[in-house]
Parts: C-alpha cells; structure tokens; sequence
C-alpha cells in the first residue's frame, strides 16, 4: 500500500497541520507575551515618563500664557484689545480666577453593602457631577472646577472604567466641586427641595455643600483647536 | 518520503504565520488540544504507512474526526467543569509516544 496516494495524504495532511500549528504558535506567543511582568514594569516606566512629560507641558503651557499676556500688555497697539481678550480668556476660561463661591464635596457611601444591595447606587457616577455641575450653571455659577478641573465649553465629565474623565483627565473621588458666584444663590438653588443634591443624599452618597469667602479655581490647561469649526463673519444686526 | 512530508509541514507553518488569524484565550485551549489530535493522526499514518497497513480513507477520516472530536471534548469538559481536556491530552501524549517508538524502530531496522 505504499502508493502515490498515502504519500499524498500524508503530506496534505502535514500541510493543514503546519498551518494549525502556526496559529496556535502565534496565539500561545501574543498571550505569553502579555503576561510577562517585565511588560508590566515596561509600560509602567512608560506611563510615569509621559505623565512626567505631560505635567512639564502643561507648566510650559500655563508660562506661555502669561508670557503671551506680558507682551499684549507692553504692545500699545495691543492695550485697546485687552480689555476684550481678558472678557474672553475669562469665558473661556483661560486665566485663573479668585472669587466667593460654594464648594461641594460628594463621597461614595461609606457604609458596608448588605446583601442584595446594588452597589451601583452607592458610588458617584459621571452623571451625578454632570447633573450637580449644570445645576450650579443653573444657579449663576461663574467659573466651576471638579477635582482641579475646570470646567470649560468644551469639557466633558465622562465615566471611564472605575474613573472619571474630565479635561481628558482622569479623577476619583472624593469629588470637590468648587463654583463661584454669589454664595447665597448658589447654595439655595443646590439645597432647592427636591433637587438633585437632596436625592443624592437619600441614596447615601454623603454630598455636603458649604460657603467659602475666598476660592481659588485654576486655568483650563490644555489647548482649544478647532479643525472644522469656521468663525462666520459677524454682522450686527440693523435695526 | 521524508523530505516531502518535512517540505509541506514548513509550507504549513509558512502560510500559517501569514495567515492574520489570531485566536482568542478561549478557543486557544481547543486549538491546543486540536493540533495534539492532528499530531497523534500523522505519526499514526506514518507508522501505518511504515507497517504497510495504510489507508488513506482511514487516515484523512481519522484525522478529521480526531481532530474536532477532540476539541469537542475539551469543550464539553469546560461546560461540564471537567476538565476532560486532560483525558484527551493523556491519549494522544501516550499514542505519539507509541507510534514515534515504532517509527523509530522500523527507521532502524531499514537502515
């Protein structure tokens, strides 16, 4: 029986073989090489370099700024249009600002979980800031920062695993949201009845509110770009 | 023969690295338990084909059957929280050994 035809089978059989063993070669080395623990301390290097690169920048960023506004100060051509950038940096929220204002502080429910209790209603979501920061826009907030954020136009308090993301920064609780604006407003229109603070508290969140004199709240610190929004020509309208 | 059989494994293993196949954790361990099956069914034809007894209905049908029955197992293992892959994994380790130790012999014999 030592024909052509066993010796064919043998060999086409050998070929799908080959290519079993190819994958499974591939696959056993891409999951082999994921758990070796010298990636681990790899990617943690990586993770502390960059962090490190990230804040230098920002720092560079934030001197720019001020370097940029030193020299629009001494340029007289520049001295009418001040008065506008500064209304816009402000808005935009570009320069650091110092003001009364309340401060919030939301944390997780401290007490132990009973059984059957969903531990999701325990903790603060992104939507749970979301909701408190636009209440506090509601209530005539001028500048407001979540954990050192600062909430601009464009920023966004999203969840993220076990985070959140705000800025495109990642934060944690406990939470402290700080507004300014006029104290007394700010902290009525929060403790209105019914409110979301109130049913925050209800669910066991421990979310306190208080007044402050003097608050300090930091720049936005990354950079704006706009690719695809284009400034139409603006024309005051005729009466 | 030899060259034939080492030629077109090589040829397997190339297109196999071509190939943009990557498998998940999951199925990896069929594969796994799969490729052990395939491997028994070709030194089994070997050894036939070195005692004259060969087949190739036996072979091709051999290899097929083995191969998936094999990764079945394993999987009803899994579903069952057995892990029958071990059976599976005993049988052919035991029936490569076997098989590589008669090739061996009649490669001595012949030469």
């Amino acid at each position: 029986m030592r024909s052509k035809g066993a010796q064919f089978a043998i060999a086409a059989v050998c070929l799908i073989l080959g290519i079993m063993l190819a994958v499974q070669f591939k696959t056993t080395e891409s999951y082999q090489a994921d758990l070796v623990p010298a990636r681990v301390e790899d990617l943690t290097q990586q993770v502390s370099t960059v962090s490190q690169e990230r804040d230098a920048l920002i720092e560079e960023v934030l001197s720019l700024r001020e370097k940029l506004k030193n020299t629009r100060e001494n340029d007289p051509a520049m001295a009418d249009l001040e008065k506008d950038i500064q209304k816009a940096n402000l808005s935009a929220g570009f320069v650091p600002v110092q003001g009364p204002g309340v401060i919030i502080t939301l944390t997780d429910n401290a007490s132990e979980l009973q059984s059957g209790e969903n531990p999701n209603i325990s903790i603060v979501h992104d939507s749970d800031l979301l909701m408190l920061v636009n209440e506090l826009k509601a209530s005539g907030a001028e500048a407001i920062a979540v954990n050192g954020e600062r909430i601009t136009a464009r920023s966004e308090i999203r969840c993220a695993g076990t985070l959140i993301l705000v800025n495109w920064n990642k934060i944690g609780p406990p939470f402290i949201i700080k507004a300014i604006g006029n104290p007394d407003t700010l902290e009525s229109g929060m403790l209105i009845k019914g409110g979301y603070m109130g049913s925050l508290q209800v669910l066991g969140i421990q979310a306190n509110i208080e007044k402050a004199e003097k608050l300090d709240i930091p720049a936005y610190s990354g950079s704006m770009n706009f690719s695809y929004a284009i400034p139409m020509q603006y024309e005051e309208k005729a009466e | 023969m030899w060259i034939m059989i080492l030629f077109c494994l090589l040829i397997g293993l190339f297109i196999g690295m071509q190939l943009p196949v990557f498998l998940t954790m999951v199925y990896a361990k069929y594969m796994s338990i799969a490729v052990i099956a395939a491997l028994d069914a070709v030194f089994g034809g070997i050894r036939a084909y070195m005692e004259d007894s060969f087949d190739t209905t036996i072979f091709i049908s051999g290899f097929i059957v083995n191969t998936f029955l094999a990764a079945a197992l394993a999987y009803l293992g899994d579903r069952l929280g057995v892990q029958l892959y071990l059976a599976a994994v005993v049988v052919f380790g035991v029936r490569i050994f076997q098989n590589l130790g008669i090739i061996r012999r009649y490669l001595l014999k012949k030469y």
